[in-house]
């Protein structure tokens, strides 16, 4: 018997329909409109974790997403990994999986999920370009309407969106429906592999820090980065010494 | 709503259809359109100018609101007769590449990253709290920038060189990326103290020391294949330490 979240089965196709419908969402905020960060790791992972049960889990996720992720941007036709699709599906498969394990989202679920779901970043971006391709059709048919004196033929402009929404709404849909395998993982797994896993969490937390410090391109970043951490731990264990 | 309103709101949708060969041109056409309406009430006419905005255009997406309200004053001048239809073009051409670099090093390379730092190292003190200081610090500047490129650019035409050249937007980046810095230091400080404590000193030094050698070497792994070896290296150690 698969563990799944305390509705069980119904409750896991309302989880799947709530996580399509933001993921989706998400793919359209990211580029195609608006662009008021929603679509962030940061935001968005908390906002879907809430929506399906578990806020302070998607946040958990969130943070080292977004870190990981920060230095990607969209200069002209460059195109970054997908960090909203990886944070949409990843929320969508641990925050359930974490509902039914009784656990919450705690170190080894993120581990094993980001483990499982990484290579949606690269999977993504390349999403992006097929639907950005299949756009010049688009094009093509705005500019055939106009040669025929159509003058709403940029009207077509809007239906850009459909793909990402519906790439990204099917994929996160998935995520949910596969947190029942994850949870089973997570309930297998011994004390040893346990300790493993959160080691790996925290391990990986240390790999976001880095891409944080990277995505500030300045020569001086580096420098002012160890400063400061070092200044904060000190500070942290002074302050823990003294009571 | 006016029409200048419903450019606007259509300004938010530029990108929708961004393809390979025109990128930005079906958004700016689609949110030009409703001025257009106004301006050239023979269909006729009408559909010749939005097929001259669906020429090449690309931009930042939110400096283009710039270009945007000027193009729209620009065609008020044409459809008077008081300029050639080339003017809007050229307008559009000679400002989409600096005002993209602007925008480039502005929100995406200093506001954002430091925006969502600012938010990483605060959630130990906030919670959740932390994602409204990412929205609220980034958008607080970013829509009323946005609200004020398309009226500066409506009102101005060509002037609004000038007024974005005034607003000092390059020369605040240096503060901000150092801002970037110092909180990226204070998120790794984050990092080393949750695993190393209490009484852990050995998964501190081992985060530390991973966030050294993951800086060192990320430029030639990348992201991805620098978060397997983590998990990987984490599988091995973490047994022993944690």
């Amino acid at each position: 018997m698969l563990p799944l979240p305390p509705g069980g089965a119904p409750h896991l196709f309302v989880l799947m329909v709530i996580a399509a419908l933001i993921g989706g969402l998400s793919a359209i905020e990211r580029k195609g409109a608006f662009q008021v960060m929603l679509s962030r790791p940061i935001v968005l992972a908390p906002l879907l974790g809430w929506a399906v049960g578990d806020a302070q889990g998607g946040l958990v996720l969130g943070i080292p997403l977004e870190l990981l992720f920060l230095g990607g941007v969209n200069l002209g036709g460059s195109l970054p990994d997908n960090e909203s699709l990886l944070a949409g599906a990843l929320t969508a498969m641990v925050v359930p999986a974490g509902l039914a394990t009784r656990t919450g989202v705690d170190g080894p679920l993120a581990a094993l999920g980001l483990a499982l779901l990484l290579p949606l970043a690269l999977f993504g971006r390349r999403l992006d370009r097929a639907s950005e391709e299949r756009n010049t059709q688009l094009l093509e048919e705005a500019l055939s309407r106009a040669a025929r004196g159509d003058p709403s033929a940029a009207r077509v402009n809007l239906r850009g969106l459909l793909l990402p929404f519906g790439a990204a709404a099917g994929i996160c849909a998935l995520g949910v429906l596969a947190s029942p395998l994850v949870a089973l993982a997570r309930l297998n797994c011994g004390a040893l592999a346990l300790a493993a896993l959160e080691g790996s969490w925290h391990v990986v937390w240390a790999v976001a820090a880095a891409c944080a410090v990277r995505a500030i391109r300045d020569s001086r970043a580096p420098a002012l980065a160890a400063i400061c951490a070092v200044t904060v731990v000190a500070i942290t264990l002074a302050f823990r010494g003294l009571r | 709503m006016g029409a200048l309103g419903r450019v606007f709101l259509r300004s938010m949708f530029l990108q929708a259809a961004w393809n390979p060969r025109g990128m930005q041109n079906l958004g700016f056409a689609d949110a030009i359109s409703p001025a257009l309406a106004d301006l050239y009430p023979d269909p006729v006419e009408r559909a010749k100018a939005v097929a001259r905005h669906l020429e090449f255009f690309n931009c930042h997406p939110y400096l283009a609101a710039a270009i945007l309200g000027g193009a729209v004053r620009l065609e008020e001048r044409v459809a008077n007769g008081e300029a050639p239809p080339q003017i809007v073009s050229s307008f559009k051409s000679a400002l989409g590449p600096p005002f993209a670099a602007l925008g480039d090093g502005f929100f995406w390379l200093a506001l954002r990253p430091v925006a969502a730092l600012a938010a990483a190292a605060t959630q130990p003190f906030l919670g959740m709290g932390c994602v409204l200081v990412f929205l609220v610090l980034y958008n607080a500047v970013h829509l009323p920038v946005r609200l004020w490129l398309f009226a500066t650019g409506y009102l101005r035409a060509e002037g609004v060189v000038d007024a974005v050249a005034r607003a000092h937007m390059a020369s605040g980046t240096p503060f901000l990326k150092a801002c970037g810095a110092a909180l990226a230091g204070a998120v790794a400080a984050r990092g080393i103290l949750h695993a190393g404590i209490p009484g852990r000193p050995f998964a501190a030094l081992l985060v530390a020391s991973m966030i050294v050698l993951a800086w060192a070497t990320l430029p030639r792994l990348g992201a991805t294949r620098a978060v397997y070896i983590a998990l990987g290296v984490g599988l091995v150690v973490g047994a022993r330490f944690l």
